[in-house]
């Protein structure tokens, strides 16, 4: 055990700072052009497609460096790249299952930013039971004819391309009737309509498909291969990167430091209150152990260790802690906690969708966590049978194949 | 960067497992319970040969000079089989010694500990039941031929086996530390039987009880720094314990549910059991990061070591007591019986939950650390 950094990770942490304080945008981004150059400028430093193969235009670098960018761009709340589910998730998916034409065509693009991703899963009735996908793509030859309806769609509006499960053969079971494409976005038959949530903005959209067209040279693996192909894209979407994260979360902490001292109570800051305290302290403990996990992944990624279905554990403990963290902040600070314009009390926060605002919109996204990306329910049929070796649930679609 | 044990800790640990799951089983402890001393000699014996009781002692005195990760490791098996005796009190103790001790004092009991001779504990509790290393009621007054010892101390562990016996008192000049021999005129030591038959707890009631001047431990009127040290490292150690005792109940339980059939099936299939059990797998794994975290940062000396200290007692003795609880949830029925041997790992979480300072105490601790 050794949880010091090595001398050149600590003198790269050193340089990314640097580089940040020099180069972070100091106005907010407003348009999407602001925002390309910013990613662009992010790349070209080496910040961003940490992770990819220099060969398909990343930087070859190590898990450690890349969740040292990101801390540190958390610390100083530096505005994050764009295209996050293309180079997160779906670049790596393509660079394991694609062609190698499809990645000459698009890997680069996705990386600069130049072509805008988004993906296309979850369905209005089909989110934890993805497998049961209604989405047709018909075989026409050289092409697929899509029809259906997707939803939770991050980047909707912007997007360029999707990556798209469909089903193909409805007469095999559901896990096997799938397949992968990439669907063109900006075609005739896509509409996409922005979906309002809780927190008032838009981040996520549905998509409506009506005759779209999907190229054959656009499948990525075989057809009906899709549901494997979905597992590899979740597997590289949980787990890692949690160190940023942890940080955002102690800048809000040191912010409810500072608003529990300037709001009193009976002429006494909030902050000598022993109830205010204790609860204080429990939380600051729960989210530094979140950071003491981060670590141990960390440790385990950089020794190439996979961290497979483990990967759950990590999840489940963020997305749960954040509501917890939340919901405590937002007692702390009554009806303060709800306010929806920041104050002199307290600045900003950033909440986990990247978006700056108050406690309350902090608070309002964290129950988006334990929702998306397979939620906390599913993340504990995952531990308990892949983990602990529990026995499988009797399950009715399993009867019935 | 590298958060799993090295070769050497991993071989520390598998042979600490076998030894305690051949020495330690649940019928050993049980067997325990009814003895006056609570704790086995020959146990003892073994445990010093294998190098544990002067596992973080110097060389010199037979000692192999290891860290507080290898303390943990160490601990946490032993929560693990329950073992019932007064190891960390006594390695603490020695902490203690080696720390501050004069040579003297470091060659009469630090040979002897290791070796097995000899054990000790320290009374970190007074009456005035406050964990905060600066209060204490216990007075030392001058006395022509050293020093003077009155007041009580509050759940002391093994103190009715001990050979030494670690007391804080204030002196006029402040908080001192003083090395005295159970057997002292004035000394008074009953036991006290918390619900842990495996954990013994002992009152001492100190009446004028004399310590000669070179009894001192450190400095007169200086221990602070030496007691708080002593807290924190009894916090983290205690945290590895209950985290070992913790895992027992996670394996049992998940054991259990793989076999329980009820409607014609294992009750592990049911999502009700299955999430318990990995949101109690959840509380295990971020314990074990905790309790690493809080033992190499002290060993580190890193400028957080004090804070994961706290962290790591704070957030483990809630977890530990979620996990148990749950285990025999779990369980049922069966669970709640005596005979079942659950409890026995349950009950040794909850008996170190209040121990070298409770969550309260420490989530002082963190906020006075981090809200300033």
């Amino acid at each position: 055990m050794d949880l010091t950094y090595a001398p050149e990770d600590r003198e790269f942490r050193a340089a990314t700072r640097r580089w940040l304080e020099a180069n972070v945008p100091g106005d907010d981004l407003k348009t999407l052009a602001e925002r390309r150059a910013w990613h662009r400028k992010l790349y070209e430093a080496g910040y961003v497609g940490m992770l990819w193969p220099r060969e398909y235009g990343g930087w070859g670098a190590t898990p450690m460096r890349q969740a040292i960018v990101q801390d540190e761009m958390a610390r100083v709340s530096a505005p994050p790249p764009i295209n996050g589910l293309g180079i997160g998730f779906i670049g790596p998916t393509i660079i394991v299952h694609g062609t190698e034409a499809q990645k000459q065509r698009y890997l680069k693009k996705m990386l600069t930013a130049e072509e805008i991703w988004c993906q296309l899963y979850s369905e209005p009735n089909a989110g934890s039971d993805l497998a049961s996908l209604k989405t047709r793509a018909e075989d026409q030859g050289d092409h697929f004819l899509v029809n259906g309806q997707k939803i939770w769609t991050s980047s909707g509006p912007i997007s360029d391309w999707g990556i798209l499960l469909a089903r193909t053969d409805p007469k095999l079971p559901k896990h096997r009737g799938i397949t992968c494409v990439l669907l063109n976005m900006r075609q005739p038959g896509v509409e996409v309509r922005p979906l309002k949530q809780i927190t008032g903005s838009s981040l996520f959209s549905e998509v409506f498909m009506t005759n779209a067209r999907a190229e054959k040279s656009d499948l990525i693996g075989n057809i009906n291969q899709g549901w494997e192909i979905a597992q590899t894209t979740l597997g590289f979407e949980r787990g890692g990167n949690s160190l940023g994260r942890v940080t955002r979360y102690a800048t809000a902490f040191n912010q409810l430091v500072k608003a529990t001292k300037e709001l009193k109570r009976g002429g006494r800051p909030l902050l000598e209150d022993p109830a205010v305290r204790a609860r204080m302290g429990r939380i600051y403990a729960d989210l530094e152990v979140q950071r003491y996990a981060a670590l141990r992944v960390l440790s385990a990624l950089q020794k190439g260790d996979a961290p497979g279905a483990a990967s759950s554990i990590t999840k489940l403990s963020y997305t749960e802690f954040e509501k917890r963290y939340y919901e405590l902040a937002l007692e702390i600070l009554g009806p303060f906690g709800q306010l929806m314009v920041a104050r002199e009390e307290f600045e900003e926060v950033d909440s986990s969708s990247g978006e700056p605002g108050t406690f309350a919109t902090a608070f309002l996204w964290s129950r988006a966590g334990t929702i998306y990306s397979g939620s906390s329910e599913i993340q504990k049929n995952i531990i308990g049978e892949r983990v602990l070796g529990l026995p499988k649930e009797v399950r009715a679609d399993r009867l019935k194949v | 960067m590298d958060f799993s044990f090295s070769s050497d800790q991993q071989l520390l640990k598998n042979s600490a497992r076998a030894f305690l799951d051949e020495h330690c089983k649940p019928a050993a402890v049980r067997l325990l319970w009814d003895d006056p001393r609570g704790e086995s000699d020959t146990m003892w014996k073994e445990m010093a040969q294998l190098g544990w009781l002067g596992l973080s002692l110097p060389e010199a005195y037979g000692g192999s000079g290891l860290g507080m990760v290898e303390s943990a490791i160490l601990l946490d098996e032993l929560g693990r089989a329950a073992y019932p005796g007064p190891y960390w009190p006594t390695v603490l103790a020695a902490a203690a010694v080696e720390t501050a001790g004069t040579d003297t004092q470091k060659k009469r009991w630090l040979s002897a500990i290791a070796t097995g001779d000899a054990r000790a504990t320290l009374a970190l509790l007074d009456a005035d039941l406050d964990w905060d290393p600066g209060t204490m009621s216990a007075r030392a007054e001058k006395t022509p031929r050293g020093w003077a010892l009155s007041g009580t101390k509050r759940f002391v562990p093994w103190a009715h086996v001990a050979n030494l016996l670690l007391i804080p008192a204030r002196a006029p000049e402040g908080p001192t530390l003083f090395l005295v021999d159970p057997s002292a005129s004035g000394l008074t030591l009953s036991p006290v039987q918390g619900m842990d038959p495996a954990t013994r707890w002992v009152q001492i009631d100190m009446d004028q009880v004399p310590a000669a001047t070179d009894a001192v431990l450190g400095t007169v009127g200086q221990a602070e720094p030496l007691l708080a040290s002593l807290v924190r490292r009894g916090a983290v150690g205690a945290a590895a314990e209950m985290l070992g005792a913790a895992r027992r109940c996670l394996d049992m339980a998940v054991g259990y549910a793989k076999v329980r059939e009820q409607f014609g099936q294992p009750i592990g299939s049911f999502q009700a059991i299955r999430h318990k059990c990995a949101e109690m797998l959840l509380e295990i794994e971020n314990s074990h990061s905790a309790v690493y975290y809080a033992a190499w940062a002290l060993d580190a000396h890193a400028e957080d070591g004090e804070l994961a200290a706290s962290i790591a007692k704070a957030y483990v003795g809630d977890a530990a007591r979620k996990v148990c609880g749950e285990a025999i949830q779990v369980h049922g029925g069966i669970g709640f019986t005596w005979e079942y041997d659950l409890h026995i790992y349950m009950k040794r979480a909850k008996a170190l939950e209040p121990m070298y300072g409770d969550a309260d105490y420490h989530r002082e601790q963190i906020v006075r650390r981090v809200a300033r």
